[in-house]
């Protein structure tokens, strides 16, 4: 845990690498995100007979309707990953402040273990479904509610972990006894000191975020149709898997290398600190 | 966790005492008590889950009657189902007899006003099978795979192992589940990519479950061979097993006399947190294969807004989840008690 202050050694070969395994995420990434102004075709026109094979106007096909596959799919990934990036972004805030909270006031930290003991009850999926159906004009806002709530808990043990040491060195303790408020020890002294693992938290809840928002648009409860949507366009083409796959598998591709790629950047991005780098999703 | 922090505190308290002579009696009553407590404290835990999920229903806007109401309904026919569902009672009084139905098996009534136990007693133990068979093929497995990992330490096979772990443990399981199907039902023919039901309502033959198996279990794989390379990885640093090492014992029995039982804690802890994410996993799972499980009763919830099956089903998963987490806790307790 102390590595956590100490300069780490031997930064030059070990930087090179990790900008090697966060490159293909970032790309990824930014691909999803300037996919829509790319697409050939209007994602809602048809441009070939339902379920077309690849060729002509469609490079990968069309799907049942017969629109455009390549264009969709261009179209389909920024919704995932503008909502997934939104949901990481929010837990990783959320748990900074309330793990650092949890680490200098204990009775803080009780109370979020005994909520995430609580939330290793509930599977996310099916959060997402109580949650989604039990509030039918939420939409998008109660997927990313339910997501943050679910992501948070998990979160904070994580830097409460990191942020304890922190919390007890000399430098924090004479600030606390110097009379600081609670949030200039949080926002200056303790956080300051935990960008690893901030930036790996965020790797790691954007996984779970696109695993979530990703479950959630295949079980039909987040973007609905005519939406271009990477998980929704598998479900809605498969009953087609047979006369055109690529309806089904540009899409799946999409999800798989989305998932993987940000998840070797995360880990990647991840101190060496040992076994509380595995995400829990 | 208090769990492990609590024992120690016990086991000092008790271990001076215990010196004075043989008293197998005390450190029995200590057990049933450690035991006790940690099932006290897992009940309580599941009552607040319950709690919570019974809030998210009533608290949230909108509710079943309204949902699935006909087009042209009068407003008087709805507040007729509204009073037949119950939902126009306070909601304290509706949240204490739903939590006291629930020992007894009654989980409510869904919006078309079927009892929800009902809609849940035969999907369900074909869920509970098909996340079973997954969680044993994932023990096997990642117990495997970790194990091979950390032969080698650093080798060419660790790395490949806990690069594919850690590749494999973000994708979603549709993801995984349409991969399995292009490949082993559609392009090889090898197994069946749906599956059919016998009259009582389980899958008809043992092919359409393995599929759906491996669909569950590869994330979980993933995640559980990172958990148990890691634990060996740290067991492997403890004094005692330096110590073995200096001995010139064998390395096969290192490995399954002291490196595993060691790791064993952690493991089971592991495989525990996987449950709910089988659990939940399997709800999508059976979407792709449509297979008989819950996941199709969900899949009809959905249509229909049917929160009160949603919260029968978050209710019956909470407590599998319990009772495995349970077991988890037993088994530190007992891997920890062998040694001490």
């Amino acid at each position: 845990m102390s590595t956590l202050v100490k300069p780490r050694p031997a930064v030059r070969p070990a930087l090179r690498g990790t900008v090697l395994r966060v490159l293909p995420a970032l790309l990824l990434v930014t691909l999803a995100l300037i996919g829509p102004w790319l697409a050939p075709h209007a994602i809602d026109a048809p441009v070939a007979a339902p379920y077309a094979e690849p060729g002509g106007q469609a490079p990968l096909g069309g799907d049942q309707l017969g629109r455009d596959v390549l264009s969709r799919m261009l179209a389909g990934g920024r919704e995932l990953v503008v909502t997934s990036l939104l949901v990481a972004v929010l837990v990783t805030v959320l748990a900074a402040v309330l793990g650092t909270v949890g680490a200098l006031r204990p009775a803080v930290g009780r109370l979020v273990e005994r909520a995430a003991d609580v939330l290793m009850l509930l599977p996310a999926v099916l959060g997402i479904l109580l949650v989604t159906l039990s509030w039918p004009d939420g939409g998008r806002l109660a997927v990313v509610t339910v997501s943050v709530v679910l992501g948070v808990p998990y979160a904070v043990r994580l830097v409460a972990g990191a942020a304890a040491p922190v919390a007890a060195t000399g430098y924090v303790e004479a600030a606390a006894v110097g009379g600081e408020r609670l949030w200039y020890l949080v926002v200056r002294e303790v956080l300051p000191n935990l960008r690893a693992t901030l930036l790996a938290l965020f790797g790691l809840r954007f996984v779970a975020a696109v695993y979530l928002v990703a479950t959630a648009g295949f079980l039909q409860v987040g973007p609905q149709p005519p939406t271009a949507d990477w998980a929704l366009m598998i479900r809605e083409n498969s009953g087609g898997i047979l006369l055109n796959p690529w309806a089904v598998l540009a899409p799946g591709i999409g999800i798989g290398l989305l998932a993987m790629s940000v998840n070797l950047a995360a880990a990647a991005l991840v101190p060496a600190t040992g076994r509380k780098a595995v995400p829990a999703l | 966790m208090a769990g492990p922090l609590t024992r120690t505190a016990r086991y000092d308290r008790g271990g001076p005492a215990g010196g004075t002579g043989p008293r197998p009696v005390p450190a029995l009553s200590r057990a049933v008590r450690y035991v006790s407590g940690v099932l006290a404290r897992r009940a309580l835990l599941l009552a607040v889950l319950l709690a919570f999920v019974f809030a998210a229903v009533e608290l949230l806007p909108g509710d079943a009657a309204t949902a699935t109401s006909e087009r042209g309904e009068s407003a008087a026919d709805l507040a007729a189902r509204r009073h037949l569902l119950g939902l126009d009672r306070p909601v304290l009084e509706r949240f204490g007899q739903w939590m006291t139905g629930l020992p007894t098996g009654d989980l409510g009534t869904s919006a078309r006003g079927e009892p929800v136990a009902d809609l849940l007693s035969r999907p369900f133990p074909n869920t509970l099978l098909l996340g079973g068979l997954a969680l044993l093929v994932t023990l096997v497995v990642s117990l495997a795979l970790g194990c091979w990992a950390s032969a080698r330490p650093g080798g060419a096979v660790d790395r490949a192992v806990s690069g594919g772990a850690t590749a494999v443990l973000a994708l979603p399981e549709f993801v995984v589940a349409v991969a399995l199907v292009l490949v082993f039902a559609l392009w090889t023919d090898w197994l069946p990519a749906v599956t059919l039901t016998d009259a009582d309502g389980s899958p008809a033959s043992w092919e359409m479950l393995v599929l759906p198996t491996l669909a569950l279990a590869v994330p979980q794989i993933g995640w559980n061979t990172r958990i148990v390379r890691a634990a060996l990885a740290d067991e492997s640093k403890a004094p005692h097993i330096e110590t073995a090492v200096l001995d010139g014992l064998p390395r096969h029995r290192i490995f399954t006399h002291h490196l595993l039982p060691g790791a064993l804690p952690t493991i089971a802890a592991g495989l525990a947190t996987s449950t709910g994410m089988l659990l939940g996993g399997a709800v999508v799972v059976e979407t792709v294969f449509n297979y008989p499980g819950i996941g199709s009763v969900l899949a009809g919830a959905v249509t229909d807004r049917d929160s009160p099956v949603i919260a029968g089903v978050v209710a019956v998963t909470g407590v599998v989840i319990t009772g495995v987490l349970l077991l988890a806790d037993l088994v530190r307790t007992w891997a920890s008690g062998g040694r001490t």
